[in-house]
């Protein structure tokens, strides 16, 4: 089974039938696809229905008038159940709508396994290196801390910043209760779970666009409220900002780095290619 | 019905095993090579859950769906655990 | 048992035995309203005089009849569905603006927490058992479920923990954590203060404890007390289904048991599992959804399997495929239990176990494509009557197939990837549950005739259709359009403003049409047509073959299908066929000659016993935090358990085993055995869950990174000497047993005190080790190591505590057990050493738990 769709994937990669690209691409392709066969099969499925429902009404006539109704048999009080048959005819729309699931859903696959790969250590192709932020939920706002240290809160009203037509990797944990960081415009979502390091990936193509980054997942009075800007800019002007922000890295020591970042440090170290001064090694 | 020989002869057998599963952490064993005595003292558990299920609980006696049915909870709790615990990264 | 039922033209029922209602014997001259039928009991029925009247508030207080238990449940779910539908109507008319305006934080929380666990738990399973109650006896032909009080037990317990629910609305803040009850905010540090949110988890608790009671008796029913001659397969699909839903919740429940055991746990004893910053979160995840994917089918399958009752019912065509239709159920049923993670896509788990899960998740997809397509099969040929009940199993089929192909949606995982959390889930599962609800409505009108004697009115039904079902989807469908909205927010992005409040005006639409509903079946229970037995054309089950609504016994003879069709036999009959049958194996506790008449219907106890339970209850959820008033209201509650309890065994309460059934497959084990191996199953799965958090959160950790939390390592000794002191208790009943078997009272009395004795001894040692734990001063451990100390001592203590537990009710059974030996009750009669025999099931049952909590706890 899993061979079949292994192979299966590999053949539609080949093809280029798989979609590649930002995750709001990706996502664009897929959903489209799903949403129209959905739809067609929807429509097909519950048009069929009403259609049956229409012809077979019961119009009133007797039992004795309908002649040929002597050929369908009808059920009895106190029988013991059974079957009405049509067997084949059942068989035969079930595996039409087998392989239509499946196949999507092997396509989907394909997708998957590029997302994952770009959530995984190795760079992407032909992107520039990507940006690692780390990503903190707590109760309510997020922190995201830039590979130099650098710490932006939400809950001061700091803004996201990231870079535009650059891959942006995410690693999501949380300080307290389970959120969930989701910026819908850009398509990328992931747990934040305390103890626990989850990572997604996204890329911003239009600079000078803000997006509202929110919590996915109810974790208190403050859920509702619990948002964050994202601000894509141009690739220097963001380098400017970046650069700017490097030597006061001691800023960040307001106690958000011991949340959740030196407990795990091993999975911090997954995410870093190479030793970045990461705020960590400050307090060491 | 089995007769209290053999209801002996399995409590005596029980203990035994019982015994062993101490002797595998009291010999030093355990530390020395941790996994196997794992699953030494694993296979051991299963034998006497077996023998008490067996004929304390005479399912061996009892119409086979008894059986499937308490070994259909076990099945439900392993999942469970081995894929829970396999899920972890 | 006959094995070719399925000749094709009907197997005309044998002359005399006909079944059909108009030459059955006592007519169905059901003239005078609901209550004169069920009163008029057969002539020479002794007991009549004791069983209330409906009329009087004591017949329902005691009863323990099937059909009055059923009533019970459907009228109190219908209250829940009220309760719960007024919350969402709150939080409705909060979204109505795009920002926060008059319910707001945590008191949002609360709302929809609480409409969800409302809905889900208090309303939807109660409501589709209300119909098991009342028809699945009836479908198969029994009189009654197998144990009448436990049935009872399970109805007052299920409406007091709603009450238990409601309580905690009142102790300051019910529980604001999601229906879903993630932790660690479920835990009193991020929940709002005061009592009430653990109350709500006590509660839960109740719940869960109401289900699997329903659930053992139901399994033990459905599968002893068929009518001679139906198997399994032959069941009612309504019948078939609840079979399936009772599997499935025999296991699911136990899993939610153990979590929520857990939870109260972290709660009032302060453990810390749910805390534990290794794996707490995810070990909830876990447990729940694995409760929580069966849970699903749960709430549906009553649904699909009404909607197949209603379809060949108003099609007039049997359905199509039937075998297929039955394994797919099945093999759904079994599926169910591993494709939990699916709601797990976003969360640290591996790729590999994301693959697994997105397979099973979509094979589990396909059995119930063929379901659908059986149902609308099933339409060819049909002579189609629009009546209220068909349009709402129609438009549930057509609103099934909306929320199955959005499901689809969900079960690729880049697409859950961003639709988890959103709206989209949100219009997804009302489309499939509340979908699943429409069917149920749809049974209600069906059966409304059988269960009151009277007609509902036509016009107002189909109204309620219509306005429901544009309400429902005005209600829902904006939601996918408007997906991006996350979960469980009043404050959302305003360009969705619009589709938000289409919903609400769909939502009062929808909750609205109900009162059309209720007051349709006011109306015609005091002024509607008599129904008569069949109002039907072409319905087949055997609750349309006796009056509406049937009498107390429910059939003129005893239901047989021998024939190929349903007939009714004579005592004579059954004597005959039982003696040729080999009667039933050794069945038979009672040793009741007369299967016939003689049962009892009434008593107090199930009602006494969840009141204690309700008490004791309402005090633990109290005795961290809420004073010495809440820790005397537990011990007057636990008191009072006691002292139902004891009420309960004393009281002489007759139920007979039918004389002739069919059993498959458990022939030759009577039912209250069955029962007990049917709870040890459930116990299984508590057991197992606790071990398997245990080795999650041990693995999370580091298996061998563990030691560390331990005041030391591998301290073998107390477990060895306690390993031995079970195994010399499980060995002397089963001396008792042999004893038993050879009538020597002394033998009996002797092996009991023993095991009494043994068991205290195993309380005794646990008690030293615990307390030495708990006072120890080691460099590591300075406050001693308590329950709350660290995830090691969590697990340890609540696990074996757990255990502990398990032989502190054995002991105490004993305890009621040993002075009974005394006066001979285990060797006097034939039968007498049964209690002695389930007794000892428990017993080894515990033992072999703590087989496995031996190795891992103290060796390990
Ligand atoms: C037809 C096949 C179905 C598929 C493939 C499917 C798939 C899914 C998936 C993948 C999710 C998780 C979404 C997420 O949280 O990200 C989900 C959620 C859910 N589904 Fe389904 N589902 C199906 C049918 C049903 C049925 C029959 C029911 C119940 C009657 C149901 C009830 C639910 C509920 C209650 C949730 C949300 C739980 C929560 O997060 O609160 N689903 N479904
Ligand atoms: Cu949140
Ligand atoms: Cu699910």
């Amino acid at each position: 089974m899993s061979g079949t769709i292994a192979t299966l994937v590999t053949v539609l990669q080949s093809d280029g039938i798989i979609p590649r690209g930002s995750r709001v691409e990706v996502f664009d392709a897929i959903y489209w696809v799903f949403l129209v066969l959905g739809a067609l099969v929807g429509i097909v499925v519950i048009g069929y229905m009403l259609y049956n429902a229409y012809k077979y009404r019961d119009v009133g006539e007797t039992d004795e008038d309908a002649a040929e109704s002597k050929k369908v048999e009808r059920p009895k009080l106190g029988e013991l159940p059974r079957g009405g048959g049509g067997g084949r005819k059942l068989f035969l729309s079930f595996t039409l709508s087998a392989i239509i699931v499946i196949s999507l859903i092997a396509w989907a696959y394909g997708i998957l396994l590029y997302v994952e790969e770009g959530a995984a250590e190795e760079p992407p192709t032909e992107q520039a290196e990507a940006l690692e932020v780390q990503v903190e939920g707590y109760q309510f706002g997020w922190r995201f801390t830039y590979p130099n240290g650098h710490t932006v809160d939400s809950a001061v009203g700091d803004s996201f910043k990231v870079p535009a037509d650059r891959m942006v990797r995410l690693n999501v944990t949380s300080a307290d209760v389970f959120h969930n960081f989701g910026i819908p415009g850009l398509r990328v979502k992931s747990d934040a779970i305390p103890g626990q390091y989850t990572q997604q990936w996204f890329i911003a193509e239009d600079p000078g666009t803000n997006y509202t980054a929110r919590c996915y997942e109810l974790c208190g009075a403050g859920h509702s409220d619990m948002t964050a800007t994202v601000e894509v800019m141009s690739q220097e002007e963001w380098q400017n900002w970046y650069e700017g922000t490097g030597n006061e890295t001691e800023t960040g020591d307001d106690g958000n780095q011991s949340d959740g970042g030196d407990d795990d440090g091993h999975a911090l170290e997954d995410v870093l290619e190479e030793p970045v001064d990461y705020g960590m090694e400050v307090h060491a | 019905m089995a007769s209290t020989k053999l209801y002996t002869i399995i409590f005596v057998v029980l203990a035994a095993l019982t015994t062993v599963q101490a002797w595998v952490e009291i010999s030093g064993f355990l530390d020395q090579s941790y996994w196997l005595a794992f699953g030494i003292l694993g296979v051991v558990a299963s034998v006497k859950a077996l023998m008490v299920a067996g004929y304390f609980q005479h399912l061996r006696s009892e119409p086979r769906s008894i059986t499937y049915v308490y070994a259909a909870g076990l099945m439900a709790a392993l999942a469970l655990t081995v894929a829970a615990a396999y899920s972890i990264t | 048992m006959p094995d070719d039922n399925n000749g094709d033209d009907g197997s005309v029922p044998s002359g005399e035995r006909d079944a059909s209602p108009e030459s059955r014997a006592d007519g169905g001259e059901v003239t005078d309203g609901g209550h004169a039928v069920r009163e008029e009991l057969p002539a020479g029925d002794e007991h009549g005089h004791d069983f209330p009247s409906m009329g009087t508030v004591k017949r329902w207080l005691v009863t323990t009849n099937h059909k009055d238990v059923g009533i019970l449940y459907t009228v109190t779910s219908l209250f829940f569905l009220v309760f719960g539908g007024l919350l969402a109507l709150l939080f409705r008319l909060e979204l109505t603006t795009a920002s926060g305006s008059f319910l707001t934080g945590t008191a949002y929380n609360q709302a929809v927490t609480a409409h969800g666990l409302l809905m889900v738990f208090f309303f939807l399973s109660p409501f589709a058992f209300g119909f098991a109650n009342y028809f699945v006896p009836l479908q198969l032909g029994a009189k009654d479920l197998a144990f009448p009080r436990l049935n009872a037990l399970s109805y007052w317990l299920y409406l007091l923990a709603g009450g238990l629910f409601g309580l905690s609305f009142l102790q300051g803040s019910t529980f604001a954590g999601g229906w879903t009850m993630y932790a660690p905010l479920n835990l009193p540090m991020y929940l709002p203060e005061g009592v009430g949110s653990t109350t709500a988890v006590m509660a839960m608790i109740m719940f869960v404890i109401s289900v699997t009671v329903s659930s053992v008796n139901f399994l033990t029913t459905m599968h002893r007390m068929r009518a001679e001659g139906m198997r399994i397969r032959d069941m009612p699909l309504f019948s078939m289904s609840i079979l399936l839903t009772v599997w499935m919740m025999l296991f699911a429940f136990a899993a939610l048991l153990a979590a929520l055991i857990i939870l109260a746990s972290d709660h009032i004893l302060g453990t810390t599992y749910f805390a534990a910053t290794e794996g707490g979160s995810l070990l909830w995840a876990h447990l729940f959804w694995f409760f929580g994917h069966p849970e699903v089918y749960i709430v549906f399958f009553p649904a699909l399997g009404m909607m197949a009752e209603v379809f060949q019912t108003f099609t007039g065509r049997r359905i199509v495929g039937r075998k297929w239709f039955i394994a797919a159920m099945t093999l759904v049923a079994l599926q169910s239990f591993v494709v939990w993670m699916h709601h797990m896509f976003l969360t640290s788990i591996n790729l590999e176990i994301k693959t697994l899960f997105m397979a099973t998740t979509i094979g589990i997809s396909l059995p119930f494509d063929l379901m659908v397509f059986a149902l609308i099969y099933t339409m060819i040929k049909g002579r189609i009557r629009f009546t209220t009940p068909f349009l709402f199993a129609f438009g549930a089929l057509l609103l099934f197939i909306v929320g199955g192909i959005t499901g689809v949606f969900l079960g690729a995982v880049v697409l859950d990837y961003e639709f988890r959390g959103t709206y989209w889930v949100v219009a997804h599962f009302h489309y499939v549950m509340v979908g699943g609800a429409m069917a149920m409505f749809g049974a209600l009108y069906y059966w409304y005739p059988k269960m009151t004697g009277k007609m509902y009115d036509e016009f107002l039904g189909k109204a309620h259709f219509a306005l429901s079902f544009v309400g429902f989807n005005l209600l829902y469908f904006p939601q996918f359009v408007a997906w991006e909205t996350p979960r469980r927010v009043y404050n959302y992005q305003p360009e969705f403003v619009t589709w938000h409040q289409l919903s609400t005006v769909g939502a009062f639409v929808f909750g609205l049409s109900f009162l059309l509903m209720f007051y349709n079946f006011y109306k015609s229970y005091h002024h509607g047509e008599d129904a008569g037995d069949a109002p039907w054309k072409y319905a087949s089950s055997a609750e349309w073959a006796i009056p509406s609504p049937p009498s107390l016994e429910n059939f003129p003879g005893v239901p047989s299908y021998k024939g190929g069709s349903l007939s009714f036999l004579s005592e004579e009959e059954v004597h005959g066929a039982a003696a040729a049958d080999g009667g039933p194996a050794h069945g038979h506790a009672t040793g009741d000659a007369h299967a016939g008449g003689h049962d009892d219907h009434a008593s107090y106890w199930p009602l006494l016993s969840s009141v204690a339970v309700f008490v004791l209850f309402v005090g633990l959820a109290g005795t961290n935090g809420g004073g010495t008033v809440y820790t005397a209201t537990a011990a007057l509650g636990g008191l009072a358990l006691l002292g139902t309890a004891a009420g309960w065994v004393v009281e002489s309460f007759h139920v007979s085993e039918p004389e002739l059934a069919s059993r498959w497959p458990f022939d030759g084990v009577e039912n209250t055995k069955l029962g007990v191996w049917i709870f040890l199953a459930s116990d299984v799965v508590v057991f197992g869950a606790f071990v398997g958090s245990y080795i999650f959160i041990r693995v999370a950790e580091g298996w061998q990174n563990w030691h560390h939390l331990l005041p030391a390592d591998h301290v073998v000794l107390p477990g060895l000497i306690n390993t031995y002191l079970l195994l010399a208790s499980s060995f002397s009943i089963v001396l008792a047993m042999v004893a038993a078997e050879k009538k020597s009272r002394a033998g009996v009395v002797a092996g009991l005190v023993t095991t009494l004795v043994l068991g205290i001894g195993f309380l005794i040692n646990k008690g030293i080790e615990w307390s030495h734990f708990f006072h120890i001063h080691s460099e590591h451990f300075p406050e001693g190591w308590t329950f709350g100390t660290n995830v090691a001592s969590s697990t340890f203590y609540l696990t074996t505590g757990m255990h502990g537990l398990h032989v502190t009710l054995g002991l105490l059974v004993l305890l009621w057990m040993i002075p009974r030996a005394w006066r001979g009750a285990y060797t006097s009669t034939e039968d007498g050493d049964k209690p002695l025999e389930y007794f000892g099931l428990y017993w080894h049952f515990v033992d072999i738990v703590w087989l496995f909590l031996f190795p891992l706890f103290y060796i390990l």
